[in-house]
This record gives C-alpha cells, structure tokens and sequence, in this order.
C-alpha cells in the first residue's frame, strides 16, 4: 500500500509542479467569474419576467455544469492517456518498476493520484459555482453535491478506460479514442432522448446500450436530475410536446441498479488495465 | 521443465541456504541463464543464452549493436518475459520482487522525471526501495557525491545535461548498496573523464563485493574493468572468459629473422601458419608457450633471429573475429 500512495503523491507532485493545477485554477476562476456575471445579469438583468428566470436559471446551471463536466472528462482523458503509455515511451517508468513494487502497484498510485486530483477540482469547482449562482440569483440547486458526485464518478469512468487504453496505445492514440468515446456516447445518449420523445424503438435500444458500455453519459444525466427542480421538469414537460427530448432535462435520478453496474465497471475496467500493464513488456 | 533443468536450477538455487532477507541464498551464482530466449513475432532477440555470472565478479556483456544485450537485461530484470528458457538472479527466477531490493539498474534510456530535483529522485528511489526513512537524506547525499554530482542536487533534472542524466541514474542504480548492479551502456552519455570515473565506480562496487553486469558495446570499457565477458551477436553467446583467455585464443609471433635457408617454411610449418609481411615473418595459430622452442629450430636451420615480438590478439580483434567480420 506504501507504494500505491508514493506512486499517488508523486502523481499529484507532478500536476502540481507542471502547473497544471494552477491552470486549472486560472481557468476555473475566469470560467466561474463569467457565470456570475451571467446569472447576475439573467436575475437582475430586468429583461425576463420572475417566471422565465425561473426557467432560465436551472438551465443555465446545467449548460454550466455541462461545461465543467467536459472540462473533467477532457482533463481525464488527457492526463490518463499520459500517465503509462508516454512513461513507458520516455524511459521513466522503466526504472520505477525495476525496484521492488508490483506493476498494480504503480498503476493503483497513478489511478488513484489522478482520481484525487479530480476529486478535488470537482469538488472546488462546483462549490464555487453552487455559491456564486446562489450569491448573484439566490437560486439553489436540489442536490449539488450529488451533482458534483455524479460528475466526478463520470471523470473517474473516463479516466479509467484511458488509462487502460495506456497500457497499451500511445498516449494520442488512448486520448484521442477516449475523448471520441465520451463523445460518442453523450450523442447517443442525446439520440436516446429524441428516440424515447418520438417512439424510435431501435434508436432508444441503441442509446441504453451505449449507456452500459461507456456509463459517462447516463451518470451525466443523474447530475442533471439532481441539479433541476422537479418543478422546472414539470414546467418543461408541459410546456413543449417533445419535452422528453431535451438532453438537458432529466426525468428520474439514476437508478441504483446503474450506479451498481457503473460500480462494477470501473472494477472491471481496472482490473483489466492492471493485467494489461502487468504483462505489458517494457 | 525437464529433471535435469529442475536439477539444475534447484543447485543454481541454493536450496536450504538463504541470507539474512531470506531470499537470495549466498552460494548461488550472481546470474545464471539456461538457453534463455526471447523471440518477438518473427524476430530472435535472444536465442538460447546459457551463462553464469558469480558473485563479485565484474562481467562484460558485449555485442555488437541489436546483437540482443539490453533485452538480456530487461529478461533478468523481469521488465520482459522470456518465451523459453530461464533465468535465476541472486538466486531467485528472474524479476522476484524481494530479490529487486537488492539490484541496482541503469538502464539505456535513462530518463527521471524532469519536474524533480535530482535529491527528490534519489528520495523517491529510497521509498520505492523501502529504505527505513531516516536514512533517505544521507542515502541520496551519498549517492550524489559519488557520482560527482555534489551541489547538484537541489537543481531539477530537466535542466540537467544528458551525462549529468546518466550520472544521475548511476547514482540512483547504487542506491541502498545492491548486490547486484547492472548498467546498460553506462557512460553512453559521458565525456572522457566521465569514463574514467564510472571505471573507478565500478571498480569501487567490485572491492565492496557486489557484482556487476556490464553491457557495453564499448570494448575498451570493458578491457579496463572486467573479470570475464562474454561476446554476443544475433542473440547467441559466441564466447565467453576472462580477457586473457579471449585474447590467446589464437596466439601468434612477430618475428625478424635473415639467413633462413630456401624451403625453411616447410621445416617450420609444425609451429603454425606463416605469413611474410615486409621484413617480418608473422606466425599464427601456434601453440601457447612454442616461442623458445620456434627460436630454436630457427637456429637450427641457420637463421639469426633479430627480433622475437609474441603477441596477442586484442580484445577487438577477438570481438571481431568471432563476429566473422575479419
């Protein structure tokens, strides 16, 4: 376990000495800065009625949580894509795992290293964008904390299959197909949304297995659930005739069988990647 | 594995016998391979290694470049896995986890990460190591100034040279005092004196008992330093001794010689084969300690012996004979 952890806090040294901490936090307080702004202006702009804010704020949190989320997934896709493969390439890893630690044990560390980083920019991120909207519009999401969970689980699937794709590709290769797959799988969980609204059997087939394979999607749609008012959903719903069809509204809170089968996918992934890299040759 | 292969790894074990950490039994031998192969698809990277490195020894492992050397090394060091034969190290299969405590790597393609200072490295080597804690800061001061990287160790890597890179991985391959040292093309990146102070390094190593394997393709690296070497190419051992037995293999004798008689080659043709070259006679292939007894008969015939220069065959030469390039 020692060396899980000299592994993660080397991992976390690293982000913070290649200021990719700090550049994050560069971008986040401009990013959360300019939503201030915007939801100051949505709540005492004195261009909508109390009625259409009262529209415009949850959705105006989602696009934002939107946003940071493909910030998170962006960032775990292009930090676990780096973290074995370009390693490997480099010769740095070579004299790592000469010395008396497991290969699980070094990928363990880098895991759980970038997960915590992760962790924490998620976290801090969205408590500063939960105060700031409730500062400028006094609007209060249901659950954010769910939200932040939820949006943080979705880094967490992300990185994981990167990483294991970096046990084995390059690191373009691995970052590349795991930022196609997030992609993808957000588009077909928009299809799904559109097929349920308009009955197209096959395409909600499609959309509810793609949410199994790749579950970044179906964890972003119980993000949204729990940052939206059920009076809002009802509003939305009654308002538009194909209001289930809108990706950024969410009916029901993920169910616990999908947070179980998520569970048990990132389980699956990460075994997978530690015998991948344990019988990777170096 | 057949019996006799058990047998014989169960001797290379040492069975019954262990040192103080229990796992690397004294008698063994430093390294020992038995027809250890590596193949990647269609290309032998290793055909069939078979050797035996003792301890305290300073071993050569030469080659030409892509003759297979540093995918000997990754074998030992379990970073690749063999597709036939096995390897035993300090005693243990290759790449056991207690028994890497123990061994110290430099590898071809040195390269730490460049976001740390070189004490941070050597520290984090100490961890990986699971060194008692108290013992980091002196570990990693004493490595820095053995490799002539004192004052040093406070800048960061990534502003550090490529030689002062490799010293560097020296020092963090002689971390915890290793039994077993192996350094893959060590001085690749050094300057002359840079050289001379790995030879002195490795010398040091060899006084305090450790082994050391040395894979080079620079043979006046390992003339300087080496107790036996072993000459590889297409992955197979061509020859292996100490340098001396390598350069004798085929002594000859530079000889000036006048008043020879006419068909004096055939008189003397028992002794070896002849060449004229200018004013010189040269004799090859002769049997070891034949010079008085060739001086002799060269007497007998009537000739008068000017000079008499034996010689040996250098270590290149060797080298590139085996190789079949001469």
């Amino acid at each position: 376990m020692s060396a899980v952890l000299t592994i993660a806090s080397l991992t976390m040294r690293e982000a913070v000495r290649r200021r990719l901490v700090a550049a994050f936090a560069v971008i986040s307080i401009v990013l959360v800065g300019a939503s201030g702004w915007a939801f100051y202006k949505l709540s005492h702009g004195g261009a909508f009625t109390s009625g259409e804010t009262n529209l415009a704020l949850p959705q105006a949190v989602v696009l934002f949580m939107f946003m940071f989320s493909f910030v998170v997934a962006l960032s775990a896709s292009a930090v676990g894509s780096l973290a074995v493969s370009s390693e490997i390439d480099s010769g740095v890893l070579q004299t790592v795992v000469a010395r008396p630690v497991r290969r699980s044990e070094v990928l363990l560390g880098k895991w759980l290293g970038l997960a915590g980083l992760l962790g924490a920019y998620t976290a801090i991120v969205s408590g500063l964008q939960v105060a700031v909207v409730y500062w400028t519009s006094g609007f209060v999401e249901p659950d954010p904390a769910a939200a932040a969970a939820l949006v943080f689980a979705e880094g967490v699937v992300l990185l994981t299959f990167v990483l294991l794709l970096s046990t084995r590709l390059s690191a373009l290769a691995a970052g590349v197909i795991g930022i196609a797959l997030f992609g993808l799988a957000w588009l077909a969980g928009v299809g799904g949304t559109l097929a349920t609204a308009f009955n197209i059997h096959a395409l909600h087939t499609a959309s509810e297995v793609s949410q199994y394979l790749l579950p970044t999607n179906g964890l972003w749609q119980g993000a949204i659930y729990y940052l939206e008012p059920s009076s809002f959903v009802t509003q939305q719903l009654a308002a538009s005739p194909v209001g289930q069809g809108d990706p950024f509204l969410a009916l029901a809170a993920p169910p616990w069988q999908y947070l179980a089968w998520t569970a048990v996918w990132l389980v699956l992934i990460l075994v997978l990647g530690l015998v991948s890299f344990d019988r990777r040759e170096l | 594995m057949s019996p006799a292969r058990s047998a014989e790894r169960a001797a290379v074990a040492g069975h019954g016998a262990s040192d103080p950490g229990g796992c690397t039994p004294p008698g063994s031998p430093a390294i020992h391979t038995i027809e250890l192969s590596k193949r990647y698809r269609s290309t032998v990277a290793l055909a069939g290694l078979s050797m035996t490195v003792a301890r305290g020894e300073v071993f050569g492992f030469l080659g030409p470049n892509g003759a297979g050397k540093t995918t000997a090394v990754k074998l030992l060091l379990g970073l690749a896995r063999p597709t036939g034969g096995e390897a035993m190290v300090l005693g243990a299969p290759a790449g056991d986890l207690q028994t890497r405590r123990q061994i110290g790597y430099l590898p071809e393609l040195f390269r730490f990460q460049s976001w740390l200072t070189a004490r941070e490295v050597l520290v984090l080597h100490c961890r990986l190591m699971r060194m008692p804690r108290p013992g980091w800061a002196a570990a990693a001061d004493e490595a820095l100034h053995v490799v002539g990287l004192d004052g040093r160790g406070d800048d960061k890597v990534g502003t550090f040279s490529k030689g002062m890179q490799q010293r560097l991985g020296l020092g963090v391959a002689l971390l915890g005092e290793p039994a077993l040292v192996v350094l893959d093309e060590p001085t690749s990146a050094l300057d002359p004196v840079g050289r001379h102070h790995v030879r002195v390094i490795i010398r040091e190593l060899r006084d305090r008992g450790a082994t050391v394997f040395l894979n080079t393709h620079l043979l006046e690296e390992a003339e300087h330093v080496c107790d036996r070497v072993t000459i590889l190419s297409k992955g197979r051992s061509l020859a292996t001794g100490t340098l001396a037995e390598l350069k004798v293999r085929r002594p000859s004798a530079r000889l000036r010689v006048t008043g020879l008689p006419g068909g004096w080659w055939r008189r003397l043709a028992s002794f070896g084969r002849w060449t004229e070259q200018g004013d010189w006679l040269l004799v090859e292939e002769m049997a070891a300690g034949r010079v008085p007894e060739l001086v002799a008969a060269i007497v007998a015939l009537g000739g008068r012996v000017e000079a008499v220069i034996p010689e040996q065959q250098s270590l290149e030469e060797s080298f590139l004979k085996l190789l079949g390039e001469t």
